[in-house]
Formats: C-alpha cells, sequence, structure tokens
C-alpha cells in the first residue's frame, strides 16, 4: 500500500464511480469496466481487449482480484511498478481510452458537482494523480476470499475426491523416484494466492508457449535482461474459470487447451525454466519430449480443482459492481 | 601570581581536565554502542566468482559443463556467541539469493551488542518448527517458490540450471529440504574481525560444494533431487561446508 494513497473509503467510493464511468474515454462510451466485467471477474472474455479505436489490442485482459498480493509489478510484461502508475496507461492509450490530455478530463471532472464532492473528500483536489490514486484504491479492495478452495483451506469443507486429486496434483512437481505424481502448477502458481510470487521477478514466468524463433520480449522489455525475454507474469487463478480465453495473447478458449499445452504442448527456448523441462510424470530419461504425460482422469481432475476457485460472492458483490446501473 | 590570574589558571587547567575526560568517555561510550554489523555472502563456483546463465563450470562428478540459473538458500537463527553473553537475531531466517544484479548477497545485523566475540552460528534451511508453520516470519513466505506446499515445508536449498554435454542439454533441479537436512554451521571469529567500521563479515558461498563433499556428484546420473530422502540427504551432507568466512589477507 502506497503510503500517499491510503485506502480509504471516500477513495474507494470515488474509486469505483471512475471505474465504471464512460467519460473517462475520448468517446465517452468505453469505462475500464469495459474490459473488466464483474462478472467475468474483471475479464473481457475476448481474446484480446477492444477500446475506443475497434482494433484489437495485444493483449488478454487480466483479471482484477487480490492485486494487493503476487507480483507488485503490473501488466503481462511488469512495465508499471506500482497501481497507481499502471491505471493511467490504458486511460491514455490511443486504443484504448484514448484520453490523450488529462487536464481536459480534469476540467471535465471538475465541471461535475457530483465528481467535486467525491474527489473533496477523497483527496481534496480533482487531478490526474488523484484519479489514478482513486481508481487504484478501488481495485485494492476487489479481494477474492470465498472460493471453495478458500473455504477448504479454512477448514470448512472437503473437496470431493476428483477435486482432491486436482489438487494434490496442482500442489506437486512430480518426483517418479518417490512415486509422486505432480502437474508442477505450483512451481509458478503459489499455494495459497494461486498468482506468481512477489520476491524479485519471480512472478514472471516462461511457460513454453512460443520457441525461440517466436519469443517475444515480455519482462525483457522492462528490465533488459536476457534472460527476463517470453518471461510473463504469473496471473492469479482466483475465478479462472470465469475468465477465458487465457494466457497473455489469449490464445487457449479453454481450460482443457491449457492442461494440454502443459501437458504435451511446451516449446522449449532458451529461457524456458528447467523446472518445466524436467517435469516429467514417466521419468525424464524416459523421452526427450518435454511432457508431464498426465493422465485423461488427471487433467480432468485439475481442472475439477480449478473450478474450486471459483468465488460466487466476488462476481456479484454489490460493492464491486456498477453504482450506476439501475437497480 | 595574582589571585586573579591563579583563577584563571586553575579554571584552564579544570577545562583541560573536563576535555581529556569527555574524549575518553566519548570514546568509551562508542565503544560500548551496539553495532550495526553487515554479512556479506559472495557466491563462488569453486575458485570462480559466479556467473550466471553461461555453460561454464564443469560437471564435478562426470561429463559435461553446466550452468546456473538460480541459487538460493535460506540461512536461518544467526547468533553472534561470545563467552559473556549471545547476540540472537530475532525473527532471523534470511532467503539469501544470488541474481546477478549485486556481487555479494547481504544482511544487516542492527543493534549488536558490543562484545568480543567468539563465533557466528546459523543454519542452512529452516528449522523444524518453523518447517511446519505457515506464518511470514523474516522471509519465510509459504507462497514464495521456496515453499513446496504446507504439508511438506519449505526448499532449503534451491539449485536450477542446465547440463551440456555433447548436443545433448538436461535441466539440472536440486532442491533440497527436509528437517533431517537443517545444518547448524558455526565459524570462528578472530578479535579484529569485528573491529573494522563499518563493521562486516564476509563469507564464500562456493556452490559447487553442493555437488563436491562427502560424495562427489555426477551431474547426469543425478540431475534431479527434490522428495527422494537419500539423494536429499546427500546434498543436505555436502552443503554443510559451502559456505566459509572470508579472511581478508587471504581472498
Amino acid at each position: 500500500m502506497p503510503e500517499d494513497n491510503p485506502l480509504t473509503k471516500e477513495a474507494v467510493e470515488l474509486g469505483r464511480q471512475l471505474f465504471y464511468e464512460p467519460r473517462l474515454s475520448a468517446n465517452g462510451k468505453v469505462s475500464c469496466s469495459t474490459c473488466h466485467i464483474q462478472r467475468l471477474a474483471f475479464t473481457d472474455g475476448r481474446t484480446t481487449s477492444i477500446g475506443v479505436s475497434g482494433k484489437p489490442l495485444t493483449f488478454n485482459s487480466m483479471s482484477l482480484a487480490n492485486l494487493m498480493w503476487g507480483p507488485q509489478r503490473f501488466f503481462w510484461n511488469g512495465r508499471a511498478a506500482t497501481l497507481e502508475a499502471q491505471v493511467l496507461v490504458p486511460l491514455q492509450h490511443a486504443d484504448e481510452m484514448a484520453q490523450d490530455d488529462l487536464g481536459r478530463l480534469v476540467a471535465q471532472l471538475a465541471a461535475d458537482t457530483s465528481y467535486r464532492k467525491l474527489f473533496e473528500a477523497a483527496y481534496g483536489k480533482i487531478t490526474s494523480a488523484n484519479i489514478a490514486r482513486a481508481l487504484a484504491a478501488f481495485e485494492r479492495t476487489l479481494i477474492s476470499s470465498n472460493s471453495r478452495y478458500d473455504q477448504f483451506l479454512r477448514g470448512e469443507l472437503t473437496l470431493d475426491p476428483q477435486e482432491e486429486l486436482g489438487r494434490k496434483l496442482f500442489m506437486a512437481h512430480p518426483d517418479v523416484k518417490v512415486s509422486l505424481r505432480g502437474a508442477n502448477c505450483i512451481d509458478c502458481h503459489s499455494q495459497f494466492l494461486t498468482s506468481g510470487s512477489s520476491a524479485r521477478y519471480d512472478g514472471f514466468s516462461n511457460n513454453g508457449l512460443d520457441d525461440e524463433a517466436h519469443l517475444q520480449p515480455g519482462l525483457q522489455a522492462v528490465t533488459g535482461n536476457p534472460a527476463h525475454r517470453g518471461l510473463f507474469k504469473v496471473p492469479s487463478l482466483r475465478n479462472i474459470a470465469l475468465s477465458a480465453p487465457y494466457m497473455h495473447d489469449g490464445r487457449f478458449n479453454t481450460l482443457e487447451e491449457v492442461l494440454d499445452h502443459y501437458d504435451s504442448g511446451i516449446k522449449n527456448s532458451s529461457t524456458l525454466s528447467p523446472l518445466i523441462v524436467e517435469a516429467d510424470n514417466r521419468g525424464a530419461a524416459a523421452a526427450r519430449r518435454i511432457s508431464l504425460h498426465l493422465t485423461a482422469a488427471e487433467k480432468a481432475a485439475i481442472i475439477a480443482f480449478l473450478h474450486t476457485l471459483t468465488d460466487r460472492d466476488f462476481v456479484t458483490e454489490e460493492r464491486f459492481s456498477d453504482p450506476f446501473a439501475r437497480k | 601570581m595574582k589571585p586573579m590570574r591563579k583563577v584563571v589558571l586553575l579554571m584552564l587547567v579544570l577545562l583541560a581536565a573536563l576535555t581529556a575526560l569527555g574524549v575518553a568517555g566519548w570514546q568509551l561510550y562508542r565503544a560500548a554502542q551496539p553495532l550495526e554489523l553487515t554479512l556479506y555472502f559472495h557466491p563462488f563456483v569453486g575458485p570462480e566468482p559466479l556467473v550466471l546463465n553461461e555453460c561454464r563450470y564443469a560437471n564435478p562428478g562426470g561429463e559435461g559443463r553446466f550452468k546456473v540459473r538460480d541459487f538460493q538458500f535460506f540461512l536461518s537463527n544467526i547468533r553472534l556467541v561470545s563467552a559473556t553473553g549471545a547476540y540472537v537475531e530475532s525473527d532471523s531466517y534470511h532467503l539469501v539469493r544470488f541474481d546477478g544484479e549485486e556481487p555479494a548477497f547481504a544482511i544487516v545485523l542492527h543493534d549488536v551488542p558490543c562484545r568480543s566475540y567468539e563465533r557466528i552460528e546459523f543454519g542452512i534451511g529452516v528449522d523444524a518448527v518453523a518447517n511446519r508453520s505457515v506464518t511470514s516470519r523474516g522471509d519465510l513466505d509459504p507462497n514464495s517458490r521456496m515453499a513446496w506446499t504446507w504439508e511438506v515445508g519449505y526448499k532449503f536449498v534451491l539449485f536450477e540450471g542446465m547440463l551440456l554435454c555433447g548436443n545433448a542439454s538436461d535441466p539440472l533441479v536440486y532442491h533440497v529440504g527436509f528437517d533431517e537436512n537443517y545444518r547448524i554451521i558455526s565459524r570462528e571469529l578472530q578479535r579484529e574481525q569485528l573491529a573494522s567500521s563499518p563493521a562486516r563479515l564476509d563469507f564464500r558461498v562456493d556452490i559447487l560444494r553442493l555437488f563436491q563433499g562427502a560424495t562427489t556428484v555426477d551431474m547426469r546420473a543425478l540431475p534431479s533431487v527434490k522428495f527422494d530422502r537419500a539423494d536429499a540427504a546427500l546434498l543436505g551432507r555436502n552443503f554443510a561446508d559451502m559456505i566459509t568466512l572470508m579472511r581478508p589477507e587471504r581472498d
């Protein structure tokens, strides 16, 4: 939590209004909620998002849940160091909200009595920095913590046998030597958060989507480190069953496709993690081809576990919903 | 001598005496003040400083050369022991990691009482109590890459890399944990080692010792160590010797 943006009720209320405010965009039709829809866990269901220009963007809309935990760098390639810095980027991007003059936006909001009052209560002045602070404050309150998995972690329920098998596979790196089968998910998706880890750049990974020739810059664009080429942010898997399509470019439409990718579709490259190359439920010596060698039943079990991450309260919570919607 | 002159002279003598006392007192006071002591850990592979992501190191027990992509370990429960008492760092769990950005990893110990310490002690790994807990203390984080699961505990030492042998490349994954491999290390200190200002101790961390010690490991034959207790114990015995104190005059 930044020291200059404490989480206050007033800031969050203002942030909520701004999040759903289409007047933030140049054509008055696109708000943050255009690409971050609550019932889809604040994603948009598209391969890549579409803003004011109508041109598909390069990246898939990221879910906005539990942003105070996990990697504290934002965007798929981690180019924003704070949430406050992040929110101003789509606001000004020519294809997203195209607000090329933040001064004009400030003046526009200042002409609105209701916003004048909201800003007065939250921050005093209407400025672009305070617009960013308010949006970030609202986004920090988007906490998902009542999925079946959360209830399981709190000891309130037991998962059914298929979900429990899926959980065990999710949480295990396979080790043939001790007959431990695993799907290796936890090596990137941490056990409680299901997001990447927060330390340094640990929450960024090359998950084998592209071969060497097609590897995108990813995190390397931010750090300049060649070892970071093709690394993208490991997202939280909270509400993953609601947030298709998947991956930074939305290339997979279903969780089945995602599981098939990790099981047998990994493409090798110089920055691919040895943990992915080495993970094999048949024993690494069996074949040179990278594969987890999961069974169909195991893949189905992991998908059943992923469904336990759906939090109905999160996608229906009134405090997160559109304040302008007719009741 | 006139009485006035006597008084002035007396005052001057007194002032000089007081100043001398003050300086001596200040020096004594300074010497008794708690220290800030920085421990620096310098990564090596054998005699060479560690260079990440370069296939430049010989497989200690067989053919091929290897590269290091990630190397990190937990260093826990730091204590400085003297005849008159010990300094014990609280919540002393440090993830020592070498990301190639700094030449050494630094741990700063605050408010270390000024004593004549005979040795420094610390653990490699995580003690059994903390290893069974999901509480975040120090750098312990159950959502970090060093956590297996809360049922298994933490990886104590993590090495990930690649072995190249001819045209073949094999991933190297050494994740060593389990309570029985927690190692308490003790290193003797010379009196003058803490006398530098600012106070510092420098340690050599030789990654090669993980594979070369009580048992020499052929990375081709044993490219990964994870949950097999015997394999983990083998590396656990080796890593007990990987950290040594650097003597400035020799290193």
